[in-house]
């Protein structure tokens, strides 16, 4: 959450993460390129421009592939929550790497022919009608304009300039640009038959990153549809007993529209509001109240817990909904009060608190 | 009631990392730079041989002396002299050029010509260096190369290559990863190869050209760095021997 929009906020944890991306990246081409050819006449044997385009081109393909895998991960386990803070920077370094691995190509297939380069790249090849020998590159120029365009404007800048709805949907494009990856290997190192351990790394990291998703997918839409049972046909949804709710943490039930709201417990008393961040809807019902404040779990975007609207200086605000209790289980009324509605939270009876509180580990 | 520890909560621009959290993200740290270099070392070592191609050095007695063949691409007759017969030698130019033109205005002249050579197995081609020129003194009569041996009708697997990366001035200059390469040197007026998977007369490089002679023609350009089948009649100059391809095999090929 920013007021004003500085080119990179930088603290502790970034510093870490990126350091460790740097670290990464570095033992990986270090070893491809200068240990490798040590070790395999083979290698020793190959030009090494061409050796180059295949160290950044095989690294942007895994690098893309675990920035891919961060998403369902931290849906299936919340601990891996740290690694969605600062994913940004892994899809820019991806995008830098990328373009590393394209630039060598360009400077040596493409290079030292009376056709420019970029022209080269795009009417050398134009075996359109067959699979072997189609002209490959174009599935990563594609790939590698799509990394571009969402490697500049992954700025918070950009987020709130396009609309958080907007934004995300330019940036779920990142799939289209893994499925041009794909083809992109497949069709290109692959099809030749010399590359059989990037054949079973891709194909690996394909299973993988569908089974992630969809074993996320599922259990998301499992919740969705259970929904929160509807109250004596009051409109209202009970979404839980008060017992399961840990102090400063909350519980998640889903409104008949899909909507999902979050019902945190804090200082003996209940707050309902929208499970959705207006950051990059993060699922706020799995964050905690810190020092009074519901701070999101995926990049800590805060709101108050009484009106659903972020401590000045800052401006978001999410929904608001009205909570009662009928003995000990929580009721919402699904219909959300206007944003930015003052609502006191709801003080838990005595005797009703006197039931412990759901332990919080899991 | 003993309560269970409570599940730690973080967010990056907290100051402490609760214990849980910490060890989980040492051991993914661990573990994500490990997999990087483990993924470094397997899939560097996948690398295949290229080949034997390679720069072969210049021709020993510095400098060749002969006359210019025009087509299907530039190739250098040099005529027979005691202890080494006749050789007709391909020429390419640096980068992804051809000799085309440098050739053309020294057509029906003794020639001298300058450059490295690239070799791969009996495939060999010079890389026409900064000389290339009419000789100052130009012999009576020109001595007159053979004509060529006409070696029949064939049929012939393999894959169209430019001759000079295949020769090794590329390392691997071969392959589909190099299509795109080879089609913009073919296109340059390198002298396209056939590299066949059988040998004719004891030789797997084919010099391409179309039926007629000429240059090979644009279409195949579809066909470069794949299996293919291709037809057509098999000449011999001097060492060199020229595929006319006229077609591709119905049966067979990509
Ligand atoms: S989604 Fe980014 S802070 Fe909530």
């Amino acid at each position: 959450m920013s007021v004003s929009y500085q080119p990179v906020i930088w603290n502790r944890t970034k510093i870490i993460y990126d350091a460790v991306l740097i670290v990464a990246i570095v033992a990986y081409v270090l070893i491809f390129l200068k240990l490798g050819p040590m070790l395999s006449p083979a290698m020793a044997e190959t030009n090494p421009p061409i050796l180059r385009m295949r160290a950044f081109g095989s690294l942007a393909l895994i690098l893309l592939t675990v920035v891919l895998a961060i998403g369902p991960l931290a849906r299936l386990d919340v601990r891996f929550m740290p690694l969605l803070y600062n994913r940004r920077h892994f899809g820019v370094m991806t995008a830098i790497v990328a373009a590393t691995h394209a630039w060598y190509v360009l400077a040596w297939y493409f290079a030292f022919s009376p056709t420019p380069q970029l022209l080269a790249l795009f009417t050398s090849n134009t075996s359109f009608a067959q699979v072997s020998g189609f002209p490959f590159e174009l599935f990563g120029v594609f790939a590698l304009t799509i990394l571009a365009v969402l490697a500049a404007t992954s700025h918070d800048f950009w987020l709130s300039f396009l609309s958080p709805a907007i934004w995300k949907a330019i940036h779920m494009s990142v799939y289209a640009a893994y499925a041009a990856v794909v083809l992109h290997v497949a069709l290109g190192a692959l099809a030749d038959g010399r590359n059989a351990a990037l054949g079973v790394f891709l194909f690996a990291s394909l299973g993988t990153l569908c089974a992630l998703h969809l074993i996320a997918g599922r259990r998301e839409r499992a919740a969705d549809k259970a929904g929160s049972p509807e109250v004596d046909r009051t409109g209202w949804i009970d979404i839980g007993d008060v017992s399961e709710i840990a102090e400063n943490r909350a519980i998640i039930g889903a409104a008949p529209g899909g909507e999902r709201i979050a019902v945190f417990r804090s200082k003996g008393k209940l707050s309902a509001i929208s499970n959705v961040c207006s950051h990059q809807n993060g699922p706020v019902g799995e964050g905690k109240v810190v020092l009074g404040l519901v701070t999101c779990p995926w990049h800590g975007y805060q709101y108050r817990l009484e009106d659903g609207c972020s401590p000045p200086p800052f401006k978001e605000r999410i929904r608001k909904y009205r909570v009662a209790l009928s003995g000990t289980r929580v009721l919402v009324d699904p219909e959300p009060l206007p944003l930015g509605t003052r609502l006191e939270p709801l003080a838990i009876p005595e005797d009703t608190l006197a039931a412990p509180a759901a332990p919080s580990g899991g | 009631m003993l309560k269970p520890p409570e599940r730690g909560f973080f967010v990056g621009y907290f100051k402490k990392v609760p214990a849980d959290i910490r060890r989980l993200m040492l051991v993914f740290i661990a573990t994500f730079i490990g997999t990087f270099a483990a993924a470094a070392f397997v899939l560097a070592l996948d690398t295949d041989s290229p080949g034997s191609g390679s720069f072969a050095g210049p021709p020993p007695e510095g400098e060749i002396t002969g006359t210019i063949d025009l087509l299907p691409y530039p190739v250098l007759r040099v005529a027979a002299s005691p202890g080494s017969p006749a050789r007709a030698i391909m020429l390419a130019g640096t980068g992804k050029f051809g000799v085309s033109d440098r050739a053309e205005k020294l057509k029906g002249k003794s020639v001298v010509v300058g450059g490295f050579f690239v070799k791969r197995g009996d495939l060999e081609m010079l890389l026409v260096g900064g000389k290339m020129k009419a000789e100052d003194e130009q012999p009576a009569d020109l001595p007159v190369p053979q004509a060529p041996e006409d070696l029949g009708r064939w049929r012939l697997t393999g894959e169209i290559c430019d001759g000079k990366c295949a020769a090794g001035a590329m390392r691997p200059g071969t392959g589909l990863a190099h299509k795109a390469c080879a089609n913009l040197c073919i296109s340059g007026g390198v002298p396209p190869v056939f590299v066949s998977t059988a040998p004719v007369e004891g030789r797997s490089f084919f010099l391409m050209a179309s039926a007629d002679g000429g240059p090979m023609p644009a279409w195949l350009l579809n066909k470069t760095a794949i299996p293919v089948v291709l037809e057509g009649r098999v000449e011999r100059r001097d060492d060199l021997l020229v595929f006319k391809v006229d077609g591709q095999a119905k049966d067979g090929g990509t």
